[in-house]
């Protein structure tokens, strides 16, 4: 059944053009570094780090990772999860699916496994892309960076990581990302469950992204004690891998935060598609 | 064979959507194998739910429902037996109608697919239209692909839902040859419709309901009587207290 599913989901327009965009973006930004990255540190992301893009072909992905994960990664996420079974309901084939001798578990499971298939796959699109096109633009070189968090006037910690051990932290780093993507994924393809309008799900993802953007301590101070709840608060966490000595003070509170969000988002998912009336 | 084994036995059967609409109320009806039973009744008569409850989709709030002696629930067995068209067709629009019935053959599990491909091709004779794109089809095609679909695999039991709505009269007279010829190889129908005339010329049975409840059944000779089916159902629809015949008058002239 997941083979029926994949066959359904992958010549999708939407699904396309959702890789089509991420794999631009990528080459967008390589290309605006090429022509501006003027030999100067940048800040990548929300802590202090700094490297000089167009010093090495790795530092792309490390920038492209670091500005699509707060929202054109969840968005992404979001139209997967949220089109998966409302898609089918407004397509009017979930009716025609569900009248058959199979199990609404096992016909969700399928859904689950594409939608997170797909999702996972434009999560690693961006860094392989931006590998590909950075390597190309600005070769294969050692990675230089800049700790800002351990850096004063009178000294600056410049941490060179050379191709392979940069490659295995920003493989990392990716896999972090994937799994911060899991709780808006769930949320959406809950919301999916729930309406027959996919785009009121992608759309509620995306709310879900926005509202833990918000209720963030670095915009909204008074609300520090949400900040580490928030369901993509800290995916940014990875680019601490490019800082040495590495930390990685967080990030097991905000992977099992993700699992605790998928578990109640998913389980509420399956609850409801099992008992669900099909009346459209 | 015994009324076990009854292609549809609906006994008690209740539906109640949101607080207070009683979507079916308290049906009990047999159909017996080879009929092809005319569901008929105004619009929110409750026929098309009570299709969706036989598919397994909608779940009954009391009653029990039976196909071939197996009771329904979501994904039950017996509906491997069962092909449906409710609600009008629902496809993959980017994918053909070619490939749309083959994932669909695909979740059916059948013997011979590759026949049973075929056919339903034959069936919805879209020509070479069947290779392009579903969203490309007009209403006519789509109605087509939908009734081909709920041929796939040869099925025991025909659900259809107003499967005629919109088509032109040479397509509605295709449609009814379909019917004929299934139920002459022995499979059970039971189609909703509005159009009574249709119901008259293609069903050996009719069912009419309305508010949710049955209010006829029998053998179309019979409840027509003297004269049309029409005329029988407006007396048993207009037949009631003046407060619900006012209003269902309104609702007849809706229906046109």
């Amino acid at each position: 059944m997941i083979r029926i599913e994949l066959a359904k989901q992958w010549r999708r327009p939407r699904t396309l053009l959702t890789f089509a965009a991420l794999a631009s973006f990528t080459l967008a930004l390589t290309a605006a570094l090429a022509s501006s990255g003027g030999n100067q540190f940048q800040r990548v992301g929300d802590i202090p780090l700094f490297i000089v893009p167009d010093h090495s072909g790795i530092s792309i992905p490390v920038i492209a990772l670091a500005s699509t994960m707060k929202f054109f990664l969840p968005l992404a996420v979001a139209v997967f999860a949220g089109e998966s079974v409302a898609g089918e309901a407004g397509w009017g084939s979930l009716r025609y699916a569900l009248a058959r001798p199979v199990s609404r578990t096992r016909y969700l499971f399928s859904k689950l496994v594409v939608a997170l298939g797909f999702s996972i796959a434009a999560v690693m699109l961006v860094p392989l892309a931006a590998l590909l096109a950075g390597t190309i633009a600005f070769g294969w070189h050692p990675l230089t960076a800049i700790d800002g968090s351990a850096t004063t006037a009178v000294h600056s910690t410049i941490v060179t990581f050379a191709g392979g051990a940069a490659l295995i932290r920003l493989g990392i780093g990716t896999a972090y990302v994937a799994a911060g993507m899991v709780s808006i994924f769930a949320f959406a393809f809950l919301l999916s469950t729930l309406t027959s309008r996919p785009f009121a799900a992608v759309a509620g993802g995306v709310g879900l992204t926005i509202v833990s953007r918000v209720l963030n301590a670095d915009y909204l101070p008074g609300v520090a004690v949400l900040n580490h709840w928030m369901p993509n608060n800290d995916v940014d966490l990875w680019q601490h891998f490019f800082q040495d000595p590495y930390q990685t003070t967080g990030m097991s509170h905000f992977l099992v935060l993700q699992l605790i969000y998928a578990a109640a988002f998913l389980s509420i998912a399956w609850w409801w598609f099992e008992r669900k009336d099909i009346l459209t | 064979m015994g009324d076990s084994s009854a292609p549809i036995v609906i006994e008690g059967l209740t539906k109640r959507l949101g607080r207070d609409v009683l979507a079916v109320n308290s049906l009990d009806l047999v159909v017996e194998r080879g009929q092809i039973v005319g569901l008929a009744g105004p619009n929110g008569a409750g026929k098309s739910v009570t299709l969706k409850i036989l598919l397994g989709l909608v779940r009954p709030t009391s009653g029990r429902v039976e196909l071939f002696g197996e009771r329904v629930h979501p994904g039950a067995k017996v509906l491997g037996r069962v092909g449906a068209l409710v609600d009008g067709p629902g496809f993959v629009p980017h994918l053909s109608g070619r490939e749309n019935l083959r994932l669909a053959l695909r979740m059916t599990r059948s013997s011979e697919p590759m026949a049973d491909l075929e056919r339903a091709i034959e069936i919805a004779g879209l020509g070479d239209a069947i290779d392009r794109p579903f969203k490309t089809y007009s209403h006519g095609m789509r109605y087509r692909l939908g009734l081909a679909q709920a041929l796939l695999g040869t099925p025991d039991l025909l659900l259809l839902d107003e499967p005629t709505t919109g088509l032109d009269p040479a397509h509605i007279r295709e449609i009814r040859d379909v019917i004929a010829a299934i139920a002459a190889n022995g499979a059970t129908v039971v189609f909703s419709s509005h159009l009574l005339s249709e119901v008259e010329h293609i069903c050996t049975h009719a069912a009419i309901m309305r508010h949710g409840r049955l209010i006829a059944s029998g053998l179309v000779s019979e409840l027509r009587g003297e004269g049309s089916l029409e005329d029988a159902y407006l007396r048993l629809v207009g037949g009631e207290t003046p407060a619900d015949g006012a209003r269902s008058r309104s609702r007849m002239s809706v229906e046109g």
